[in-house]
């Protein structure tokens, strides 16, 4: 019996047995010291735990049975406020902590807990807030293991555009390079990627009509391997000779341009990638999204706009796209494409074993391709509150639109869902190998939709729509309450095993582990623990600030931790950070979250849980000075 | 905060376009003139070769559209010359100026 749980040897394994699978690769065990120590309880190396981004841990020291008993261990407060989205690494004695603006970097010695090794906190130019999209958050660091001389690296992103390799044990600087101009509009906020000897940067900006790119950077000099745009000639956005060969239904060469975009739109039409990445030894392919076209206003930008709102499978050394499929064709809602990817290898109806990418996608739908060619699998709706589209045809892989929800100059669409903020948002989510089950934070919010006009000005907001936002169909829309849910889903059988409200969107994802336990946060401040099989909620702790980032686990000394990030913030914490009223404003967001300050405020910091709390300072010595007199 | 101004701005236009709204319209996105190529205008709205002078018309300045492309090239030129200048000495200089050709 295979073990799905060692997921790429078990692949390796079937597809070795199986005949008529002689096209599938041998696994090129790249990055052999980075898929080494994200199979172990001890680390958490990438934001995603390993390149699967499957944010599960085997760690079951806690438990269904026990988790009643988790209390606080120990805190850290970044010292800054604002959104705190995404999740802290663990690497051995460290704990590598990351901040919103001004984006300072902590690393944390997990012996000595709070105990601050060192410190990076970059002087960037504080015009770049005012370019930031939708408050100023950072969604996390990755860690390149270096050669065993002590050269290991922490890289980071800074809202100022900057890529930056810092010495994982001294912090210092390395090398720092320009990723992102703000000065025409485009910013940074993903969490770099690390596979072999790149580091993988995107871009953030297309509510100002940046144009979005992938770039990758030897983590060893900085020097610019490639970059590949979502927009442009197919030079530019880097296909291969066999790109989308097959399914070339999806549209395959020339239409990066004026077959699907008016003029030299595609020089300013969107199409960033701010959210996760993940990646396969085997296929050698790393799999993200690109985001929304720009303007939001769909009449000033008539096409398809290829290829804006894009899962890609493009090869790690080249980065050359073997696959691209636009879901969201000619976007009319904001509905950026660029949420996380997690890959798992599942039997498909017919009984053979493949290997899956499954994406959760802003447009209410979750997508599984075969990540190896992009096949579309299936495409089921996140809620049946979606309208915007009727089905997805996955033989075509067309999203049937209804057009009673398109949106258009001289009108104002009304009860769209899901709203621009998706039914899904930047939430890292998880997987459970063994159940075989996703586990996904969701947003409950639509809108009603009002397009306007307006020039393009580098480096200016380049919107053009009026949003009002507010609970779906199951939420409360006198209140203002019942935003979000927390849902528990099989992608063969398409079918949720579990689904619950929450008050407000889970904004951050979730953590799944083998203790039968989904860990999530929520906007209004609690870390939950939910039993993963049920749904049923075990467990909660009060933070002192509401929650946008994601869980994530490890184990010290014996002891499994669970760690949060907190601090309200991002897109739909934004009229609380920033004080704003007005429903329009926060594109939308103020509206739908006018409530959320009553249920929490600004902060900023990590908190850590053990069972019955227990941490290194239970030894009271731990940490303390001793003079010289003893 | 600018988008805090963003809605205001919004708000003004909204009303100002509030009652000119048509009849929903038939665009379901299904009928393509080729693979990957599945927009048609909504009824009453212009076609791609149309746009140009009608009340749509984005009117796009050509050297605001180039900005970024510059911008760009000057950048990868500038992290170029660093990246060398790291290979070539072992230590890494940010100010471009202060490296020599």
């Amino acid at each position: 019996m295979i073990n799905l749980r060692t997921s790429v040897s078990a692949f390796t394994l079937a597809a070795t047995a199986a005949v008529g699978l002689a096209a599938t690769t041998l696994p090129a065990f790249a990055n052999d010291k980075l898929v080494e120590l994200s199979k172990s309880d001890a680390n958490w190396p990438m934001t995603g735990k390993n390149y699967s981004a499957q944010n599960y841990s085997p760690a079951k020291q806690i438990t269904t049975e026990n988790v009643k008993q988790l209390k606080p261990a120990w805190a850290f407060s970044t010292g800054v406020l604002h959104g705190h989205e995404g999740t802290p690494l663990v690497i051995g004695d460290k704990m590598f902590v990351h901040t919103p603006f001004p984006n300072t970097t902590f690393a944390l010695d997990l012996n000595e807990p709070g105990k601050i090794d060192w410190q990076h906190k970059p002087k960037q130019a504080p015009t770049a807030r005012a370019v930031a999209c939708c408050d100023v958050v950072n969604r996390g660091l990755a860690y390149w293991p270096g050669t065993g001389n002590g050269d290991a690296l922490i890289l980071k992103t800074q809202l100022d555009g900057h890529i930056v390799a810092l010495n994982a044990e001294t912090g210092a600087e390395v090398w720092k390079m320009e990723n992102s101009d703000i000065k025409v509009g485009s910013t940074l906020t993903i969490a770099p990627y690390v596979v072999k000897d790149v580091v993988l940067v995107g871009s953030s900006g297309a509510e100002l009509g940046v144009r979005g790119y992938v770039t990758a950077y030897d983590v060893k000099t900085g020097a610019q391997k490639w970059r590949a745009y979502a927009t442009g000639p197919d030079e530019d956005i880097k296909l291969a000779k066999d790109f989308n060969s097959k399914n070339p239904h999806y549209g395959q060469f020339g239409l990066g341009t004026n077959k699907t975009w008016e003029g030299d739109a595609w020089k300013i039409g969107g199409g960033t990638n701010w959210g996760w990445y993940a990646f396969d030894p085997d296929t050698n392919l790393f799999y993200y999204g690109s985001g929304n076209p720009a303007p939001w206003n769909e009449t000033m930008r008539p096409g398809d706009n290829k290829w804006t709102m894009t899962i890609w499978g493009r090869d790690i050394d080249t980065g050359e796209a073997k696959f691209g499929y636009q879901k969201t064709p000619h976007d009319e809602w904001d509905y950026a494409g660029v949420n996380v990817m997690m890959l798992s290898e599942q039997k498909d109806k017919q009984g053979k074993l493949r290997k899956l990418l499954t994406h959760p996608d802003r447009n209410g739908i979750v997508y599984t391709l075969d990540r190896e060619d992009g096949t579309l699998i299936s495409a089921d709706k996140l809620d049946d509150t979606v309208n915007w589209v009727k089905q997805v045809d996955l033989k075509t892989g067309i999203p049937v639109r209804d057009p009673e929800f398109a949106t258009r100059m001289d009108h104002k669409a009304t009860e769209i869902c899901p709203s621009a903020m998706g039914y899904h948002n930047q939430g890292h989510d998880s997987y459970d190998p063994e159940k075989q089950l996703f586990f996904m934070g969701i947003n409950h919010i639509c809108m009603d939709w009002e397009p306007f006009m307006l020039p393009y000005r580098a480096g200016q907001f380049f919107v053009g729509a009026t949003l009002w936002m507010y609970p779906g169909p199951k939420g409360d829309r006198q209140g203002f309450e019942g935003l979000g849910q927390i849902k528990a889903y099989n992608a063969i059988s398409g079918k949720y095993a579990w689904e619950k409200m929450e008050r407000f969107a889970v904004w951050g994802g979730t953590l799944a582990t083998a203790g039968d336990l989904v860990f999530y946060g929520t906007l209004d401040g609690f870390i939950k623990a939910r039993n993963s099989k049920t749904g049923d909620l075990l467990w909660k702790y009060r933070l002192p600030s509401g929650v946008i980032g994601h869980p994530m686990t490890y184990t010290h000394d014996g002891t499994q931790y669970v760690a949060i990030y907190y601090g309200v913030g991002g897109w739909a914490g934004v009229g609380l950070v920033f004080d704003l009223t007005d429903p329009t404003a926060g594109l939308g967001a103020v509206g739908a979250f006018k409530n959320l300050q009553k249920y929490t405020q600004m902060g900023g910091g990590v908190q850590v849980f053990s069972l019955n709390g227990k941490n290194p300072y239970d030894d009271v010595n731990v940490g303390e000075w001793v003079g010289k007199g003893g | 905060m600018k988008i805090a101004a963003l809605g205001r701005v919004a708000v003004a236009a909204a009303i100002a376009s509030a009652a000119l709204a048509v009849p929903a319209l038939a665009y379901d996105g299904t009928n393509c003139k080729e693979p990957g190529v599945c927009w048609e205008p909504k009824p009453g709205y212009p076609a791609k070769n149309e746009i140009k002078g009608s009340k749509y018309d984005p009117k796009h300045d050509p050297k605001e559209v180039n900005k970024q492309s510059a911008s760009i090239q000057a950048m990868e030129e500038r992290n170029k010359k660093r990246a060398d200048n790291f290979a070539k000495t072992g230590k890494f200089e940010y100010d471009v100026s202060k490296i020599g050709n």
